[in-house]
């Protein structure tokens, strides 16, 4: 079927069904021939004025797919064709889950204006104001190169008039699309009438959504068109850095974040004076329990077990705090980070290994390859 | 070290001297923190230390500015002030960096960070 609406076929509609054109065959002809003679066509359709083979501009056309039916179906007929068509269509009007999501999402509220701006460097000179969630948006604005598209779509998104009316159309239960009237049609058209009526079919069926989202909208409409493309491209990529701090999208969980901040490289020094340089790390914290640091990348320190990623920094008498808050955000991030800076002694080897190789040494985690 | 170098060295001295010095006090891993400036000649003769007192310890702070103190003070509840990844002893010029404001003004820049120690690692490996 898809061949077929993808071809410059001349198809014919006529009451709804779609009509094939027929072979230019020697037998086809008189089976034809006969067919008209005996007038069984008639006999044959469920309805009298529904003919089986119909002669258009002198070519034959044989009934194949009843439209509505097709329309119908669709989602089963083509599940990946009808997903494609669905998630365009929701594209379109930025309907998808992430975008109404993104704009209640508490979570990230707190990531962006509470926890961000400790960490970012917000004014320029020597100024230091504190600054609200707006000029917070804004310094993003400034410091983050968002793709032209996103203040497109950002328009979209504030723009009501298109929701507004799919709500009010299927209030007053206007026929969700026009059929595509009699006649000859190519492959081509038929398919650009058919993938409007599916998406017509599925707004129809996203009802819920689109009024959830109309809500949501109208909360936003006075937000400026760059905030409201932050957002979308937060919403899109799932993840943002400034400065070095930084923040994930979990990809299991939704509605939760991992928030991380780089360390720059630093050096550390072993029992005998000796320096090891240390590579840039992200300590990270997760925005659900438990609220420990960790270090993303693969990596190796005294304070972490084994030489991989994920693993979570040891600490001495840190007590991990047990609700979401800024605050205990920022302690966690930076209770990692100091432990990894500056946490280490030297005179006492702390931790799950020694930089140094003792006259013990037990070949665990090595530091030779940090040695400056 | 060649005389003409040495000489370029001095002149450089006299000239830093002669600079603004801007400190700014960070608690723990924040970007930002509390400036103070002090004027060309107020600072020389003083230690780093003594200039971070002083600063912790000014009047007439905005509530903004209030806030950076109270995080600063929890921080050196046990903690240190460092800079450059050591904790600070001598004078502020062994510190500073010169910069420019955006009007191409000159001055000399510290940064200090109020690191309260976070040890790591539940116990230790003693070998002498």
């Amino acid at each position: 079927m898809k061949q077929l609406l993808d071809s410059d076929l001349e198809l014919v509609v006529e009451s709804n069904f779609i009509y094939l054109p027929l072979l230019f065959d020697p037998e086809i002809e008189n089976e034809i021939q006969t067919v008209f003679r005996s007038k069984k066509q008639i006999e044959n359709s469920v309805k009298p004025d529904l003919k089986t083979i119909i002669k258009v501009k002198d070519k034959y056309f044989v009934k194949a797919l009843n439209l509505p039916s097709l329309l119908e179906n669709y989602e089963v007929i083509n599940a990946y064709d009808y997903k494609r068509l669905r998630n365009d269509c929701l594209l379109k009007y930025q309907l998808t889950d992430e975008v109404d999501g993104i704009f209640l999402d508490e979570t990230l509220k707190i990531i962006l204006f509470q926890i961000m701006p400790h960490f970012i460097k917000k004014n320029s000179g020597l100024t230091r104001k504190k600054f609200n969630d707006k000029e917070i948006l804004d310094l993003i604005n400034r410091k983050i190169n968002i793709p032209a598209r996103y203040y497109k779509n950002a328009e979209t998104f504030k723009n009501l008039a298109p929701l507004k009316n799919i709500i009010e159309n299927l209030e007053i239960q206007t026929p969700v699309f026009k059929p595509p009237g009699n006649g000859i049609l190519t492959g081509r058209k038929l398919r650009d009438w058919f993938h409007n009526a599916v998406q017509a079919k599925i707004l129809k069926s996203e009802r819920h959504r689109i009024a959830k989202s109309l809500k949501v909208r109208e909360q936003f409409n006075q937000t400026k068109p760059e905030h409201i493309a932050i957002l979308l491209y937060i919403s899109d990529m799932g993840a943002l850095e400034i400065d070095g701090f930084g923040f994930t999208r979990h990809n299991s969980y939704k509605g939760e974040y991992f928030v991380y901040k780089r360390t720059k490289e630093f050096v550390l020094t072993d029992y005998y004076a000796r320096s090891y340089l240390f590579p840039e790390c992200s300590v990270a914290v997760s925005t659900y329990l438990p609220f420990r640091p960790f270090v993303m990348e693969k990596y190796k320190h005294p304070f972490l077990l084994g030489h991989k990623s994920g693993q979570e920094i040891c600490l001495k008498e840190s007590v991990p705090s047990s609700e979401l808050s800024a605050k205990n955000v920022i302690r966690t991030l930076e209770e990692g980070i100091t432990a990894l800076r500056y946490g280490y002694d030297c005179r006492r080897r702390n931790g799950y290994h020694s930089l140094d190789r003792t006259w013990v040494y037990i070949p665990t985690i090595d530091f030779e390859d940090y040695r400056i | 070290m060649s005389d003409i170098e040495l000489k370029k060295e001095l002149q450089m001295d006299e000239a830093e001297k002669l600079l603004p010095l801007v400190l700014e006090i960070l608690p723990g891993h924040a970007a930002e923190g509390l400036i103070d400036i002090y004027e060309p000649g107020s600072y020389t003769a003083k230690s780093l230390r003594k200039l971070c007192d002083k600063t912790l310890n000014k009047k007439n702070l905005s509530i903004e500015e209030q806030l950076i103190v109270e995080d600063i003070k929890r921080q050196l509840d046990g903690g240190k002030l460092l800079s450059r990844g050591q904790e600070i002893e001598g004078t502020a010029l062994e510190y500073a960096v010169a910069e420019q404001t955006e009007a191409g003004e000159k001055y000399l820049y510290v940064p200090i960070r109020a690191i309260k120690p976070q040890e790591g690692g539940a116990g230790s490996i003693i070998v002498d």
